[in-house]
């Protein structure tokens, strides 16, 4: 009798343990066709780049202003610049190439969240819907995006925040990374002259710059982080090949180009252009730094 | 046997199909002791095994008896006391767990038929079974002659952590040939809990057997188990909580795949074994023995994040609305404001809508954190996000022998040595890549700081750049050492009105830690041995009783001890490096109590007053930083706190059918200077963290040591004040309990790292008023709000203030209970209880909470807009609940 029950006692071990198998399993899921953005088509373009920028000259060329836009005006361009590299912030550039128009600009959609890269990979088409929007610079950078306040009080165009992206944003296709857009504009010391009348028509810009940078000593890594100003970033002087031109290149601390030792002598840097007080340009990553074998001429930078 | 399966299958039925309700025989507390609170709370970021409040459930003492059950619902805690000043012991062994210092009833979940056998006592009293801390002790007696012989059977249903239970308890008794045995398997089970996203599912065991070898000696063993899977639930901001319409919103879970996925899973197996010999050398003297081991596998899982991946935590401060505009500051949040920024309030009403729209919205996206690593390993790179398992396994082996001998009717004596090595193996494991298949273990911080070909981001220099897979330990790995030897004793004289106990303990402990990575920000000291830190400690205790006339009773008891401090605490960053915290010393405990025990009639009670100091205590609290957004470990050394306060119980028997209770106790717990401080930071490198322990006088510019400003701040977690009244009545097999309890000051968990010197506000004397008294450039309410330390002209201190701490609401519970206990033909009996918790559905008390460790300001001195001072962390108790329980014995 007494073994009849601790054979049911052993029974009923072996049942209780059967039940609980693991509840912590589950299928991995499929991400094929995962989005951020808008699963539906936001409808035709009727906009550009250009377009928005010519019909808003006004507010493009002055400092720290911005505007919400009221209408359904849908443009597209190719995402030539993102965070994948650590060194540009909330930050997409966005480029348009229209060989019939003959226009080929840029701007900054800029959205609140780190690591955007994985949704809105490096030759990416885009459309976005401007309608709720802000259009306007931050400083004199050309940009979409929404008002906030900064770490210092002052009122600026931010980011959008991220959950815009599902109604205002649409993902064109697949990324192309030898698409036109992806093409660094090979900027000349003559160019930037000539820009600097107009420079909220030609930046930002995804731009080749050859040149060398003043502060290079073989050891000086880009952006230590005891020379980091207010906003993390440490500036550094680029010398423009077989000129006196000068471009700030400004790297964000904390990244690999920050810790990336700055190469002496002509080398070329691609990166996004823009304009504060001078000229400016941000490296998108280390890969962007081309540095030429010697003899050999220097070759655009490739992602 | 008919009528009791019908019956037992009716009320199963029951059980099952309600989902929901609760309950026991006689005696509620032992059966549901176990997760009267939510479990799920108690371990959310320490990686402690986890624990219930410090019961003690003294027989002899009418308020111990009740008051851990009681208030359980609350998470009340007997003076405020850590559970650590609480010993428990089975047949002999104290269960204590060295590193934590506590009992984790985890260890013995789902048993509860083989552990109601239990005999508490305070702090003071006199037992026979080992030596207890002020929190008092519990022993619990499970060997198999003990149980009642037959078969039992435990069925329950409720609305908790879990659903369902399922016991069943098999004894021998004490047979012919003198051997007993007795066995217990259980199961508990919820494939979700009451709060959203958990699930609990427990497997439990418990094996005893006893050889009774003649009159005088016998030899028992005991072999025990609870193999538990949960998923944990998080406390969340008053905002969250307001979006998610709910007290109850968990933000540790999402969709996968549509289904629920938890992140925050706790496995834990923690078999043991105990062997006790007990010799009764004569009637006067008895030496119980036992000897243990132990092999717990503790780990709990969190989600990890490389690079730059954005926090996935669905409640992190910038996706929450309040993170658009200060909504607490009437200058902002205003129509004109608003009106003239019309941006503000768009952005807050998308953030607003996208919480509120979708119930996946306001839940970790596991879907969007396979599609972010998938991407990122296509683009040539790594897992960014990761899902961790962080172990605290444990191998023990204890001794404890206790000598009993009463020397006369009124002379008795205990003396005991209890011997403990305790190897704590702390490490964390790759559990799942999400998606991904690359990572290397590298620091991410450090690899932030100083480059991801630093020294510093190695976690393992001996390993650089190791590839990690699922299953791979990675980020830190160390073992601790602690072994303790403690020589105790106590001896009790009664005479007819007076009674006097002494007792006298010393102890020695040693602490060492052994690193098996040689990490890159401590690289001479985090490999290896970090040598033994020893402690010598001891102290004594005495209790004087004077009856001056039958049923009336005055005691005073008092005590003095001194301890090691527990090894959790004593590394400055444990799983980074050797150091020890600096200027680690004993912790002193000063304890004194009177009370007076009084039956008047039908009229019965006990009231005591007590005053406990601890002194040079340690606490060590390891949080994720959101300001410096990096691991962190603050230490707090030479820690004063103060516990005093009242307690009362009043029993009124009107007849043998009819009680009245009237329990509570009015009590503080506070501390009491402001504490030196110690800072590590994960990630960063010794210089670095030197540099983060400096607090300069702000006239003189002469380092000072750093502090904590806690004076005056409360315990928290457990309310100050608690009160019930109930009443009992039962006839002809029937039970009723009803009780309605308040509560009242439960304070929030306050931010020791808001309340550093370095980082809380200094302010100069500017000048001078008219009646010669400093003047600041600070208010005293904003002194009261965000704390602040005051100097004079020439740099002296003035004063020190500490952020006022968060006090909650007060109110009451209503809990009733019915009970039948059923004789059933040929000695079987059957008994069913049901408990209803909280029956007035009150969803607006809270247990406890923890302050956010971030201000509100930027490094500009321009405040955020979101304030952390205004959104802590909180957990509620339980809504109505209820438990069902039927046990039919045979």
């Amino acid at each position: 009798m007494k073994k009849t029950k601790l054979h049911i006692l052993l029974c009923a071990a072996c049942m209780t343990l059967g039940l609980s198998a693991c509840m912590d399993d589950h299928d991995e899921p499929d991400t094929d066709g995962y989005l951020i953005t808008s699963p539906i088509a936001l409808g035709d373009t009727n906009y550009s780049i250009a377009r928005l920028k010519a019909d808003n000259a006004s507010l493009f060329s002055q400092t720290n202003a911005f505007q919400q836009v009221e209408e359904d005006l849908i443009l597209e361009g190719v995402v030539v610049a993102n965070d994948e590299g650590g060194n540009l912030y909330q930050t997409l550039l966005v480029r348009d190439i229209d060989e019939q128009a003959g226009t080929d600009e840029a701007i900054v959609l800029a959205v609140k969240n780190t690591c955007l890269y994985p949704y809105f990979m490096l030759g990416q088409r885009i459309k976005v819907n401007l309608r709720g929007l802000y259009i306007g610079c931050y400083s004199k950078l050309p940009k979409i995006g929404q008002p906030y306040y900064t770490s210092s009080g002052n009122l600026r165009l931010g980011p959008i925040l991220l959950q815009l992206c599902r109604t205002n944003v649409e993902l064109i296709g697949e990324p192309d990374r030898d698409c036109p857009e992806m093409q660094p504009v090979e900027l000349t010391a003559s160019q930037l002259a000539d820009w600097e009348a107009d420079f909220s028509k030609h930046v930002p810009q995804l731009v080749t710059i050859e040149g060398s940078l003043d502060e290079a000593d073989s050891t000086a890594i880009f952006a230590p982080e005891e020379l980091q100003d207010a906003g993390y970033g440490v500036d550094r002087t680029l010398t423009l090949a077989g000129s006196r031109e000068k471009v700030t290149l400004r790297t964000s601390t904390q990244n690999d180009v920050a810790f990336t030792v700055m190469p002496t002598g002509v080398c070329r840097f691609t990166g996004l252009l823009s304009y504060y007080d001078q000229w400016q340009i941000q490296l998108r990553s280390t890969a962007d730094i081309h540095i030429p074998e010697s003899g050999e001429p220097a070759a655009p930078a490739t992602h | 046997m008919n009528k009791g399966a019908r019956l037992l299958t009716a009320a199963w039925c029951m059980a099952a199909g309600a989902m929901a309700q609760q309950a026991d025989t006689l005696r509620v507390a032992d059966d549901n002791a176990d997760f009267t609170f939510t479990e799920s709370q108690l371990d959310e970021d320490n990686d402690a095994a986890q624990t219930v409040s410090a019961i003690v459930a003294s027989k002899t003492d009418p308020y111990l008896a009740e008051v851990g059950y009681l208030f359980s619902p609350m998470r009340f805690r007997v003076r405020g006391y850590d559970n650590m000043y609480n010993q428990v012991y089975m047949n002999g062994l104290m269960l204590n767990d060295l590193e934590t210092g506590r009992f984790s009833y985890g260890l013995i979940g789902g048993m509860n038929d083989a552990t109601r056998n239990q005999e508490g006592v305070s702090g003071f009293e006199f037992n026979n079974f080992g030596m207890t801390g002020v929190g008092g002790g519990t022993s619990i007696n499970t060997r198999a002659s003990q149980f009642a012989q037959g078969n039992k059977i435990t069925l329950s249903g409720c609305n908790r952590n879990y659903l369902m239970r399922g016991m069943f308890t098999h004894a021998t008794g004490l047979m012919e040939n003198g051997w007993a045995f007795a066995g217990t398997v259980g199961y508990r089970w919820a494939n979700e809990g009451v709060i959203d996203g958990t699930f609990y599912n427990s497997f439990s065991y418990f094996l005893s057997a006893e050889k009774r070898f003649n009159d005088a000696h016998s030899l028992s063993l005991v072999t025990f188990g609870s193999p538990t899977e949960r998923g944990q639930q998080a406390a969340s901001t008053e905002e969250a909580y307001w979006l998610a319409n709910s007290h109850y919103y968990n933000p540790n879970w999402g969709f996968q795949n549509g289904e629920k996925r938890n992140a925050r899973v706790v496995k834990s197996f923690e078999p043991t074994a105990i062997l006790t010999w007990d010799w009764d050398i004569d009637r006067q003297k008895k030496l119980t023995t036992a000897a243990g081991f132990k092999y717990s596998n503790y780990g709990t899982t969190a989600l990890g994040w490389n690079g730059d991946a954005y926090d996935p935590r669905p409640d992190y401060y910038k996706n929450m609305p309040s993170s658009i505009f200060d909504v607490y500051n009437p200058d902002i949040n205003n129509p004109g404001y608003l009106e003239d920024n019309p941006f503000l309030l768009e952005q807050w009403r998308d953030m607003y809508d996208y919480w509120t729209s979708s119930e996946a919205n306001r839940q970790i996206n596991w879907d969007r954190m396979y599609f972010v690593n998938r991407q990122n390993e296509a683009n040539g790179g790594e897992t960014l996000y990761y899902q961790e398992r962080r172990h605290n396994d444990q191998m023990v082996f204890a001794l404890n022998s206790v000598f009993n001998h009463t020397l006369s009717p009124r002379q008795r004596y205990t003396v005991g040595l209890q011997l403990n090595t305790t190897k704590g193996m702390h490490y964390k494991t790759m559990e799942d890549l999400l998606g991904g298949t690359r990572y290397t273990d590298i620091d991410k911080f450090a690899a932030n700081d100083y480059g991801k070909g630093s020294i510093e981001a190695q976690n393992d220099l001996n390993n650089p750049n190791r590839q990690i897979a699922e299953g791979d330990k990675f980020g830190y790995d160390y073992n601790t050492y602690v072994n303790k030897a403690r020589l105790w004793g106590q001896y009790q004289y009664t005479a007819p009105r007076f009674a006097v106990l002494l007792g006298a303990n010393a102890e020695g402990t040693t602490i060492e830690r052994d690193g098996l990575m040689r990490n890159g920000r401590a690289p001479e000291n985090s490999y290896g041995r970090s040598g033994k830190a020893r402690f010598l400690g001891g102290g004594g205790k005495f209790t004087l009783a004077y009856t001056p006339v039958a049923n009336h009773r005055l005691t005073l008891s008092g005590s003095a001890n001194a301890q090691a401090p527990l090894a959790r605490n004593s590394f400055v960053a444990p799983r980074m490096q050797n150091n020890f915290v600096d200027n680690l010393k004993l912790e002193k405990i000063y304890a004194a109590e009177l009370s007076y025990t009084f039956r008047f009639g039908n009229f019965s009670g006990k009231l005591s007053g007590y005053y406990t100091q601890f002194e040079d205590g340690v606490e060590q609290t390891a949080f994720y930083n959101d300001q410096m957004e990096r691991f962190t470990y603050l230490t707090m050394n030479n820690v004063r706190r103060r516990h005093y306060g009242l307690e009362a119980a009043f029993i009124y028997q009107v007849n043998g059918n009819l009680s009245f209770n009237l329990i509570g106790t009015i009590s503080e717990a506070q501390y009491g200077n402001n504490p030196y401080a110690q800072i590590n930071y994960e990630g960063m490198n010794a210089s670095t963290t030197r540099e983060l322990n400096t607090w300069k006088n702000p006239v003189t510019g002469d380092a000072m040591p750093l502090r904590v400003i806690a004076d005056g701040m409360r315990v928290s977690g457990t309310p100050l004040t608690a009160v019930s009244l109930g009443a009992n009545y039962n006839i002809n097999g029937w039970f009723f309990e009803a009780h309605l309890n308040y509560y009242d000051r439960v304070y929030v968990g306050f931010s020791q790292y808001r309340r550093l010197s370095n980082i809380t506000g200094n302010y100069v004397q500017s000048s001078i008023d008219e009646a010669g008294r400093p003047v600041f450039d600070v208010t005293e309410a904003q002194l009261h709000a965000t704390g602040g330390i005051l100097f004079d002209q020439q740099g002296r201190q003035l004063a020190a203030y500490s952020a006022d701490q968060e006090k909650f609401d007060g109110g009451f519970m209503l809990d009733l209970s019915i009970g039948r206990y059923i004789r059933l033909p040929k000695g079987r009996t059957m008994s069913i209880n049901l408990s209803v918790n909280n029956v007035t559905n009150n969803r607006n008390m809270r247990t406890g909470g923890y302050e956010q460790n971030r201000d509100d300001f930027y490094n500009t001195g321009v405040a955020r807009a979101f304030r952390f001072s205004r959104n802590s962390k909180y957990y509620y108790a339980n809504a109505i609940n209820a438990f069902l329980n039927v046990n039919f014995r045979f």
